[in-house]
Formats: structure tokens, C-alpha cells, sequence
């Protein structure tokens, strides 16, 4: 493998390492808004790596203008949906918390 | 790899669909029919079909999850008896699915064993393809070879507008509260990026539809879910009355490729051919601009659509 | 190198059905949206990575899609979780910046 395939192979694993911290924030954590905490960065970032692996493959700069243009649209989504998200689950529940597990 | 790939995404598929039709909170039904989009576009993606997870990925997996969240809220609105879950299905579902399933394998089964149709029409289509003004056989399918096709779904989505405003009635539903906390500043960010942004991917989508994967309906698709971010955050609020724009908009598509049809059919070269690739982009832009408004109309419940109030 | 990549979207594609999970469990609907997020950003994650190991640059197109649509359904889940009647709650001031105008 040469020095590109090298890079990209080293940027995949931390992005994917950051994509299994966010999932596991996901489902470890207390509390909704530091699930959502946790999900939101760590999602993004890997996000951003595994496009920055993309780039140095895909080897054009079109595509890696594409893929910048993906990552800073997925970050403005996420932080904008994330913020949206948990003011509206600091008001009061509508309807009771569904027990786990429940078929 | 590739098997454990494919098998995981089929029967992440069939998990999905369990827990939309068996769910006993309709909130998680809805979240799992949207992850149901996501996975089904996947899927399209790994067959080597991208025009049908561009398709996917904008009506499935957006525009409907919307639509559901929407129709979740009224309602809501309704009471919170509305939005119990049915009765439990009945003891003859599981017996009854299983045989449906197994009429599914052996159909399934039969027609992998059948051989290669002798004349099919991929084959022809495939072959016309070098004389074509486009590239993509999507495209040409869509537009050239199957027009008639094209044309009366046009007509098909103009009389699903027509039929959902007779449903309605002449006011409409009544007007969704729209939550406070889209005034926040970071909401009109997003507006400011996203919906410029949108006009200019619907464009590139439109245009890249003749040589690469994309097309009328993708384009649509993006502007369309623009327009219903604009109606759900209040920046288009509903009016009884359409204006110009909801009208010409509607019947735009209908009227530029039955325009074209006919003059071509007066220059005697056949109705709805394609003289050019200018006409297929021309036909494509009207069509766009009719799927874009006839979705976003269908979404906010709405005869008409006025710049709301600014927050 | 396309082994790598395959292997990649298969470790996403267990992200994903890690993250069902906790549309499994709730408890609440704002947990159910965060792990819609999850799948949102996996998915676009995982259309890179099969446009560059399946040699399908319009995957890429299909990732900018699902960007462009990842916030209309945050958008679209505000306002749920509201008490039935009550009025709507005014958005919680952002605290700290003082406009420095003198009191």
C-alpha cells in the first residue's frame, strides 16, 4: 500500500473509533441531553475524518470540494437539529415515557 | 464482505419493517419508518442503482419522514386518545404472514430460475443509447423512449393536488401552531445557508440528470423539502386563496412538455419526440419546477403559500 | 483497499443497528430523534465509503441529498413534545453576553 492508501487507512480507524464513541454515548449514557451531547461531536468528527479519507482516495480536487461542502453541510445540520432537539426535550413530555423494552 | 454487508442490510430491512407495523408507540414507528428510508437507500445504493437512492434518499427517507411528523402533531392535536395504537393484530396474522411470506420465496425462487427474455427491452434501450442527445439511460427512458409515461404521471400529480384540496375542503385543515422556538437565530441561519443551497443542488441535480444519475424528480425533491422548511418554520404560512405562482407552478410541467408534444406532432415528426437535448433540459426544468410545488402545496395543507411574519 | 472500505461500511452498518436500540428503548421522543441523527450521519458516512470502494462517484450526490434533508426532520419533530393546551413556551434565553450597555 503506498503512502495515500496508508493515510486514508489511518484516518478511516479514528473515524471510525469517533463514530463508535458517539454510538456509544448514544446508548450509555444518563441522561437525553448528554446522549445528545456526545452523539453530535463525536458523530461529526468522524464524519469529517471518513471525508478526509475520501478526498486523499478519491485523488481529484473536484471530489474533495464535494466532500467539503458534505461535511460542513452535515455540521451545520447536526448542530442545528442537535439545538432543536433538546430545547424541545426541556419541555414537559406530552405523553408518558414509554417503558423499555415494551413490545 | 460483500455478502456479510448485503445479508446485514436485508435483514436490518425486514427488522425495520416489523417494528414499523408492530410497534405499540406510533412516534417509534414513525423514527423506524424514516431509518426504513435511510437502509432502503442504502440498499438501491448497493445495487447499482443510484437514481433510485437519489429518489429514495429525498422522498423516502425526508419528505416523508416530514409528512408522518406532521400528521403525527395534528394528531396530537386531535387528543391523546388519537394516537394510541390500533387493536392488536389478530391471531390469524402470524399463520396468514408466514404463507404470504413463503408465496413470496417460491415466486421469488421460480423467477431467479427463469431464463433471459429473448427482445427484453433493457437490451434495445441500451443499444438506441449512442444515438441519444443524453447519456443517462435513465434519462432517456424517462423522457424519450417512455414520454407518454412521463406525461400522464404529470397529469396523475396534478390531480392528487386537485383531489387532496377537494378532500379538505375549501379552507384547509387547521392551521399547525408553529412551535416559538423557531425563531431562534440559528433556525434563520439554517434557513440562510439551506435554501439558496437547495435551488443551487436542485440545479445541479437537473443538469447532471443528463449524463450521470439524477433528473426532474431528484431536483424536485431538494427544492421541494426547502419549500417545507420554509412552510414548517412559518416563513410561508398558508392562504385560502393560491396565487400565481402556486398556479403556474402546479400546471408548469403539464403544459411545457403537452406544448412541446404538440408542436412537434405539427411539425410532423412525431408527438413527444425529442428534437434535442435542449428539450429534454427544457421539459426537465418545467417538470422540476411542477414537482417542487405541487409537493411542498400537498405538505403544508395549503391552497396557497404567503411569506409569513418575520420572527 | 476495497476490502478495507467494505469492512468499514459493515462496522457502520452495526453502528446503525447499535443505534436502534435506543429508538427501541425511548424513553422519551427527543431520545428517539437523537438516534435518528445517529442514522442520518452513519448513512452519509457510509455512501462515501461505498462510492469510493464501488468506483459509484454519484453516491456522493446521493450523500449530498441526505445532507441537505438531514435537518427537515428535526425541523419537522419541534413542537411535539408540548403539553396538549398548553400555550408555547418562549425559547429559554442564552445566557452570558452582556450587551455592554450601561444598566
Amino acid at each position: 500500500m503506498n503512502f495515500i492508501q496508508v493515510a486514508a487507512t489511518i484516518l478511516l480507524v479514528l473515524g471510525g473509533f469517533f463514530y463508535f464513541a458517539g454510538t456509544v454515548g448514544l446508548l450509555r449514557f444518563p441522561d437525553v441531553h448528554s446522549r445528545l451531547h456526545a452523539l453530535t461531536k463525536a458523530d461529526n468528527l468522524g464524519l469529517g475524518l471518513v471525508c478526509l479519507a475520501m478526498a486523499l482516495l478519491g485523488g481529484s480536487w473536484r471530489g474533495a470540494a464535494m466532500l467539503l461542502v458534505i461535511w460542513l453541510l452535515g455540521l451545520l445540520a447536526a448542530s442545528v437539529s442537535c439545538h432543536l432537539v433538546a430545547q424541545a426535550a426541556l419541555e414537559p413530555a406530552a405523553e408518558p415515557p414509554t417503558p423499555r423494552g415494551d413490545p | 464482505m460483500s455478502l456479510a454487508l448485503d445479508g446485514l442490510l436485508a435483514i436490518s430491512l425486514v427488522v425495520l419493517a416489523l417494528q414499523v407495523v408492530t410497534g405499540a408507540s406510533l412516534f417509534r414507528s414513525i423514527v423506524m419508518f424514516v431509518v426504513f428510508g435511510l437502509v432502503m437507500a442504502l440498499v438501491w445504493a448497493r445495487l447499482r442503482a443510484p437514481n433510485l437512492a437519489l429518489a429514495e434518499a429525498a422522498i423516502g427517507a425526508g419528505v416523508s419522514g416530514a409528512l408522518l411528523m406532521l400528521g403525527y402533531r395534528r394528531l396530537r392535536a386531535a387528543g391523546p386518545e388519537a394516537t394510541r395504537p390500533g387493536p392488536r393484530s389478530s391471531r390469524l396474522a402470524a399463520p396468514l404472514s408466514l404463507l404470504v411470506a413463503g408465496l413470496v420465496a417460491s415466486l421469488g425462487w421460480t423467477a431467479l430460475g427463469l431464463p433471459e427474455a429473448l427482445g427484453a427491452a433493457g437490451a434495445a434501450v441500451v443499444a438506441a443509447m449512442p444515438s441519444q442527445a443524453v447519456a443517462n439511460p435513465v434519462t432517456a427512458v424517462l423522457l424519450v423512449f417512455r414520454g407518454y409515461d412521463t406525461l400522464l404521471e404529470l397529469a396523475v400529480l396534478l390531480v392528487a393536488l386537485a383531489g387532496a384540496r377537494a378532500v379538505e375542503g375549501p379552507a384547509g385543515p387547521a392551521d399547525l401552531a408553529i412551535p416559538t422556538m423557531t425563531g431562534l437565530p440559528i433556525v434563520g441561519a439554517l434557513l440562510a445557508a439551506l435554501v439558496p443551497l437547495s435551488v443551487l443542488v436542485a440545479g445541479y441535480l437537473l443538469h447532471a440528470g443528463g449524463n450521470a444519475p439524477g433528473g426532474a424528480f431528484q431536483g424536485g425533491a431538494v427544492l421541494a423539502a426547502a419549500g417545507v422548511l420554509l412552510v414548517l418554520t412559518g416563513r410561508l404560512v398558508p392562504h385560502p386563496v393560491p396565487g400565481p405562482v402556486e398556479r403556474w407552478g402546479a400546471v408548469l410541467g403539464l403544459l411545457v412538455f403537452s406544448a412541446l408534444g404538440l408542436v412537434m406532432l405539427a411539425r410532423g415528426q412525431g408527438m413527444l419526440s425529442m428534437p434535442g437535448a435542449w428539450s429534454i433540459y427544457l421539459v426537465e426544468s418545467a417538470m422540476l419546477v411542477s414537482i417542487a410545488t405541487t409537493l411542498v402545496l400537498l405538505l403544508g395543507a395549503a391552497p396557497g403559500l404567503r411569506r409569513g411574519p418575520l420572527p | 483497499m476495497n476490502l478495507l472500505l467494505e469492512g468499514f461500511a459493515l462496522f457502520l452498518l452495526l453502528n446503525l443497528g447499535a443505534g436502534m436500540i435506543r429508538v427501541w428503548r425511548g424513553p422519551s421522543p427527543a431520545d428517539r430523534m437523537s438516534a435518528a441523527l445517529l442514522f442520518g450521519s452513519t448513512t452519509v458516512a457510509m455512501l462515501l465509503v461505498l462510492a469510493e470502494a464501488t468506483g459509484q462517484p454519484a453516491l456522493a450526490d446521493v450523500a449530498l441529498l441526505f445532507v441537505m434533508l438531514a435537518a427537515i426532520l428535526s425541523v419537522a419533530f419541534v413542537g411535539l413534545a408540548r403539553t396538549r393546551g398548553a400555550p408555547p413556551p418562549t425559547p429559554t434565553p442564552t445566557p452570558g453576553k452582556s450587551s455592554g450597555k450601561p444598566g
